[in-house]
């Protein structure tokens, strides 16, 4: 399997937000719900509303269900994702189908009746695509669902598999799915070994089928396991966070970043501190190299002391 | 699947689908089980992210934090109006669905004298009646009748946080966050359970100041967050 890294955090507006990469393939997810789902037929109806001051298109009252929650679901790739620029990113057939079975797997595993009448939605949108980007999907739109607090029976995972030169392969990317060999996407519920998606193009042996299957599921309670460290990683990165800008506290231009970012940041907030870190680093390379091999901190006097110390060198 | 004594969950970070009880090894006892927690037979799973919480004799619960609320009896709010029917203001708590406000639940309320509140005002209510499925109903005034500070908020400035945070403001013994700012400066607060904070005082920097020490102070611990307090402090004075 690829390499595979998962963030929650990334959008600051939505209610649950998450990234997630496999190998090449980055997707991200935000999740907005539970929330009201009403209106009349293809009126456009907007409401003050701190969060979510948006026009947004309201679905037929027909579509409110009585005694569930709506989940839509839409995915969409970026411009820039494939290797070709695309010209329609929505609205064609592959990204409805996906769409649907995004929402499907999805809808299988939220707990939508304790929540009647109001509708749950998940964007997804793919930046950069290599293969495999149903399974980043799904597995973003997982994290970003617990994200939310959006009540689940389970995790939803999913990964594909392959079989090409007569070896199953694990976790296709664009150039082993573009072989013709056959794909198989599986999604489940790892801890009730419930199986929520099957697909598969292409034909297969039926014994052959089943290993390919089997391979796949272990790939998915593979990923299961790393999106449960994720959410232990969550409550560990905000700490590391702040104790990096209580040492550059001492400078005052760190300090106003510090107070910029804002709660929605912690994502944005470490990759800031960390380009910062980074620059104070390099623009210091010569002097006084550390002893022991770890990184200094000065305070803004010194630091300006060392600057004017190098142009007068130059 | 596997059994897990329920001691090697509790204050752990739990995940959607972790099994955490097995009913047919705990006997005979009635178990009590709070918000995030679903019974599926014998076993009772997860079903939100967060740390699981017991307290005794027999209850159970997870403890979350999110951006979204969820409605329940007697929880304090701020809400904004959204429209106004013949019977009742349509507010917004952040919640699945609009709560109704009744046009009468403020005190000595008659059809004489309705309150006229435009769509965005800022309202601290309290929430009456919360069933799934029904909009939740609110109320301007305590549980006896009396006005108590609910109502509209006026000036200052109001931003939002997740659901933990607002928790963790309203603790008693008071939150480090506030005693310490509370010490050096004067201002009024409102907390709401949904996730809402609103500020206000004498000048905007002070409300800046404030609103900056709480919205980053989500994550600290005690002394970390007095650290924070005093540093901003140092930037003003």
């Amino acid at each position: 399997m690829r390499q595979i890294r998962g963030e929650i955090g990334a959008v600051a507006k939505a209610d649950g937000s998450a990234f997630f990469e496999m190998g090449n393939t980055k997707v991200i997810a935000a999740v907005y719900g539970p929330r009201e789902g009403f209106g009349k037929d293809g009126e456009t109806h907007s409401y003050w509303s701190e969060n979510s001051r948006v026009n947004y298109k309201v679905e037929n009252r027909s579509q409110q269900i009585s005694d569930q929650a709506l989940v839509r679901c839409e995915y969409t790739m970026a411009n820039f994702s494939t290797g070709d620029r695309m010209r329609k990113p929505k609205g064609d057939r592959r990204s409805t189908e996906i769409s649907l079975v995004i929402r499907q797997t999805m809808e299988a595993c939220i707990l939508t009746h304790l929540m009647p009448r109001s509708q749950i939605d998940i964007f997804v949108q793919v930046l950069q695509a290599d293969g495999g980007t149903r399974s980043a999907c799904i597995n973003a739109a997982t994290l970003a669902l617990a994200d939310a607090g959006i009540p689940m029976r389970d995790l939803v995972t999913s990964c594909s598999a392959g079989y090409l030169n007569s070896t199953p392969l694990l976790d296709l990317n664009y150039v082993e799915d573009s072989a013709g060999g056959p794909d198989v996407t599986v999604g489940i519920l790892p801890k009730l070994d419930k199986v929520t998606l099957l697909q598969m193009d292409a034909k297969l042996p039926m014994d052959i089928f089943e290993n390919v299957m089997q391979l796949a599921i272990e790939g998915c309670k593979a990923i299961a396991n790393y999106i449960r460290e994720v959410f232990d990683v969550k409550a560990c990165v905000a700490s590391m966070v702040i104790c990096l800008v209580l040492i550059f506290s001492t400078s005052d231009l760190y300090m106003g970043i510090f107070l910029d970012s804002g709660i929605g940041g912690h994502y944005n907030c470490s990759f800031v501190l960390c380009n910062i870190f980074v620059k104070k680093i390099n623009r210091n390379p010569q002097k006084q190299a550390p002893s022991d091999g770890s990184t200094c901190f000065y305070g803004k006097q010194k630091w300006e002391e060392l600057l004017i110390s190098t142009r007068d060198e130059s | 699947m596997e059994d897990n004594t329920p001691a090697s969950f509790v204050d752990q970070l739990v995940v959607p689908g972790d099994v955490v009880l097995d009913l047919s090894k705990m006997g005979n006892q009635t178990i009590k089980l709070g918000g995030g927690l679903h019974q599926d037979c014998d076993a009772i799973t997860v079903t939100k992210a967060g740390r699981l919480r017991f307290s005794k004799p027999n209850k159970y619960w997870v403890e979350s934090s999110q951006k979204r609320y969820v409605p329940c009896v007697e929880d304090t709010v701020l809400g904004i109006v959204v429209d106004s029917k013949a019977d009742n203001f349509l507010v917004d708590i952040k919640g699945p669905a609009l709560a109704f406000l009744p046009v009468l639940a403020f005190e000595g309320g008659t059809r004489r004298n309705i309150p006229k509140f435009e769509a965005g005002t800022l309202l601290y209510v309290r929430v009456v009646k919360a069933n799934t499925g029904m909009n939740p109903e609110l109320s301007c005034t305590d549980a006896s009748g009396k006005a108590a500070e609910f109502g509209p908020l006026k000036d200052g400035y109001m931003f939002e946080s997740s659901t933990g945070l607002s928790r963790m403001l309203l603790s008693s013994p008071t939150c480090p966050v506030l005693e310490a700012l509370g010490k050096k400066l004067s201002f009024e607060i409102a907390v709401g359970l949904n996730g809402r904070v609103w500020v206000n005082a004498s000048s905007p920097s002070t409300v800046i100041l404030v609103a900056n020490a709480i919205m980053n102070s989500e994550s600290l611990s005690v002394v970390q967050q007095k650290i924070m307090v005093d540093k901003l402090l140092q930037r003003i004075q």
